[in-house]
């Protein structure tokens, strides 16, 4: 295990030179393949993330993945006549570029209103240049969490706006809804949106925080044509403060089982019951012998 | 026979034992108070340095005071068995030795306690355990019991000694006022007259059958505060009983060696006589067998079970604590049983030298349980410190120790110049005994 993390520790660090400074790496890199991916998700606060994933992975050893960092990834936003750029990010040390672009951002779209994205790898000397683009339409959603006659009603609707900037509802669309969690989302219900729009009565027993609040996630997943996007929505909807509390320890607490109490209580009567009988039995001795010490 | 004569004449004839200080009695009271001293200089330290200075840890949270604590609790209960069951059955040699046994049950009921408070870290919060006591918990358990117990055993204490407090008030005349006025006080108007004798001897007799039971009750609850954990070691069936034959052992044994030690102090070999030592000595065979026994099960049951923790129990014991467990449970029980087992064998120095051995054996048996089984947790321990999983006792638990067993016989000399050690109201109840027994015999004739 050891070994193997220096491996890994080593072998990073070689990359890391080899992009910043053009020096030949020891590592034969015709035993890896290089993997190059492209995605974008449009995150809670309608901000657009785009990630590319560049890794090294071993050929022979698929669980070998060496992240390649430094590397200068330039992200477009690809246009009729020219590509506008949208930035230039370097890889982190998990082999990450990560550029969140702003909620309000005007992108160029084609006729049919897709975005079109680019993110670009120059080569170097040892690596050669990579490029992925992908297209995604503009997804807005819309999530509810209201109570209506005491039931708690989620409501997601889904809508793209047309070159006219009309809603128009988005079918056919495959959503997951979960809730937040400290380290993850836990998924509760996956549906599909038929007509733009979907209502269901939220059942789930989730505590949330020490008031009851929780956040509800509606989740496309890496959608065909709107890519990955996030909605949330908070609630009081948690139970936390249904949850029964603990007990004082008290001496007489139901805690014990009651034949514990009657064991020893009948055993601790018996035996001072007779403590105050002899107690009582010396007070008559001492009686007794003040009556004789009275007549001498 | 003449009652006031004859109660004249043990008075007379106790009363050194009560009144006479030699120089070799000062010397040792002298040595008892110093190791007192240094005791309460320890202790002292323990709380202003808190329990740093001690060998316990986090992982080994007991150590030798617990182990002093079973043993003298333990003695005492035994004390209270062994005397309850001299007053129920009217035993006729119970003059030479019930005395002797009724003070080891109270002061090892005193002193025994006071080390289970040497092992609270927070003294500070020692009321929470009256506060807020779980009655689930085989420590509050104990707790209702040694405090049931020590009441139970004063009561029963004191009824066995107004008779001699009411003999010495009216036959007091030289002794100085504080001690009449004292002895007044305590006889509380018991003039030994026919009513007040049987209310007494209902009173001591049923205090007896309830200090039986209540020896047993306290025994099997001290015990379960070890075998009702999960602990390898503790966790056993036949605990209870087990602490119950080990007290008996330790009980008799201390009061064959009291007996020596008073007899050739006070010269009392007309009252102790070699058939006290022969009769303690073939009981304290029996039960000596008997502890072997329970031992060897106790042992062989965790040996053949081949359960893991059990295991690395017993290689703590046979490598760490090798020659510990070999003097522990060979040579404590072993040697005790040759030498009580030929009659030849049974002289009153080699008697008692067997009592010394069992004592010391089963000191080292209590120590065995606690201490390995503490180094040994069911969790294996990693970049720990060493000290955190070794045990070893420091200074002031040793000087605290001797302490305690120097307040017990300092307490013990102190009673017996209060009362005599052999009590002249059992001397008198079995002469008048055996004059009624002549007087029915000659009337039949």
């Amino acid at each position: 295990m050891k070994s193997k993390l220096f491996t890994y520790f080593t072998c990073t660090m070689l990359f890391g030179l080899l992009l910043s400074f053009g020096v030949q790496a020891q590592i034969n890199l015709d035993d890896y393949k290089i993997l190059y991916k492209f995605n974008t998700t449009k995150q809670v606060d309608n901000t657009r993330l785009l990630e590319v994933s560049f890794v090294a992975r071993n050929n022979e050893d698929k669980t070998d993945i060496l992240p390649l960092y430094g590397a200068d990834i330039i992200f477009y936003n690809e246009g009729d006549s020219n590509d506008v750029k949208l930035g230039t990010v370097q890889t982190d040390q998990e082999g990450f570029a990560r550029l969140v672009m702003p909620a309000d951002y005007k992108y160029i779209t084609d006729a049919e209103g897709y975005i079109n994205l680019k993110a670009r790898f120059k080569s170097t000397d040892a690596l050669p240049s990579k490029s992925k683009s992908l297209a995604v339409k503009d997804l807005f959603l819309e999530l509810v969490c209201e109570e209506i006659d005491s039931v708690k009603t989620v409501t997601l609707r889904a809508y793209a706006l047309d070159s006219s900037m009309t809603k128009a509802p988005v079918e056919e669309l495959d959503v997951i809804f979960s809730v937040g969690g400290m380290i993850s989302r836990m998924p509760f219900r996956e549906e599909t949106l038929e007509d733009g729009e979907f209502e269901f009565e939220y059942e789930a027993n989730v505590p949330g925080d020490k008031d009851g609040n929780f956040d509800l996630y509606a989740f496309i997943d890496d959608n065909d044509d709107f890519g990955t996007v996030l909605v949330s929505a908070k609630t009081n909807w948690g139970t936390f403060n249904k949850q029964v509390q603990a007990k004082k320890n008290t001496l007489w607490s139901d805690v014990a089982p009651i034949w514990m109490y009657v064991v020893l209580s009948i055993l601790l009567l018996g035996v001072w019951a007779n403590y105050v009988y002899s107690a009582f039995n010396l007070l008559k001795i001492r009686k007794e012998g003040k009556a004789i010490e009275d007549k001498k | 026979m003449d009652l006031d004569i004859r109660k004249r004449e043990l008075v007379k004839e106790f009363s050194p034992m009560l009144t006479k200080s030699t120089l070799t009695s000062k010397i040792w009271i002298g040595i008892l108070i110093a190791v007192i001293a240094t005791g309460l200089l320890a202790f002292v330290l323990q709380v202003v340095k808190g329990h740093e200075v001690t060998g316990m840890r986090d992982n080994v949270v007991w150590g030798i005071y617990i182990i002093n604590f079973i043993f003298f609790v333990c003695l005492s209960y035994s004390g209270a068995f062994i005397s309850g069951i001299l007053h129920f059955f009217k035993t006729p040699w119970k003059n030479a030795v019930s005395r002797i046994v009724e003070i080891i049950t109270v002061l090892s009921l005193i002193v025994g306690p006071i080390f289970i408070l040497l092992c609270i870290g927070r003294l500070d919060r020692l009321h929470y355990l009256f506060l807020y006591p779980r009655i689930q918990s085989p420590i509050t358990w104990d707790i209702i019991a040694i405090m049931t117990d020590l009441v139970g055993c004063f009561i029963y204490l004191y009824l066995t000694f107004i008779p001699d407090f009411a003999i010495l008030r009216d036959n007091s005349e030289d002794a100085p006022n504080w001690r009449k006025k004292l002895y007044r006080f305590l006889a509380i108007g018991y003039y030994d007259t026919e009513t007040q004798r049987k209310t007494l001897h209902k009173l001591t007799r049923t205090m007896s059958a309830m200090v039986i039971a209540l020896a047993i009750v306290a025994y099997s609850v001290l015990a379960w505060i070890f075998s009702l954990t999960l602990q390898p070691g503790w966790n056993s069936s036949i605990f209870a009983p087990y602490f119950i034959v080990a007290g008996l052992y330790s009980g008799i044994a201390v009061i064959i060696i009291a007996m020596y030690l008073i007899r050739k102090f006070y010269h009392l070999e007309h009252y102790i006589r070699k058939i006290h030592f022969t009769s303690a000595g073939i009981i304290l065979l029996i039960v000596s067998m008997l502890y072997g026994y329970f031992t060897f099960s106790e042992y062989f049951s965790r040996w053949f079970s081949h359960k893991i923790s059990d295991a690395h129990l017993l290689e703590t014991l046979f490598g760490k604590y090798f020659w510990q467990f070999i003097l522990a449970n060979y040579v404590g029980v072993l040697l005790p049983v040759f030498i009580l087992f030929f009659k030849k064998l049974r002289t009153i120095p080699l008697i008692t030298f067997a009592s010394v051995v069992a004592i010391l054996g089963l000191w080292l048996n209590r120590y065995l349980i606690v201490v390995p089984t503490l180094e040994t947790p069911y969790l294996p321990i990693q970049d720990t410190r060493e000290e955190f999983v070794h045990y070893t006792a420091t200074w002031i638990e040793w000087s605290l120790s001797f302490a305690g067993v120097a307040a017990f016989i300092l307490f013990f000399i102190l009673l017996m110049r209060l009362v005599p050690i052999i009590p002249m109201s059992g001397i008198i109840d079995y002469e008048r005994d055996q004059d009624s027994k002549k007087h029915k015999v000659s009337t039949q004739n």
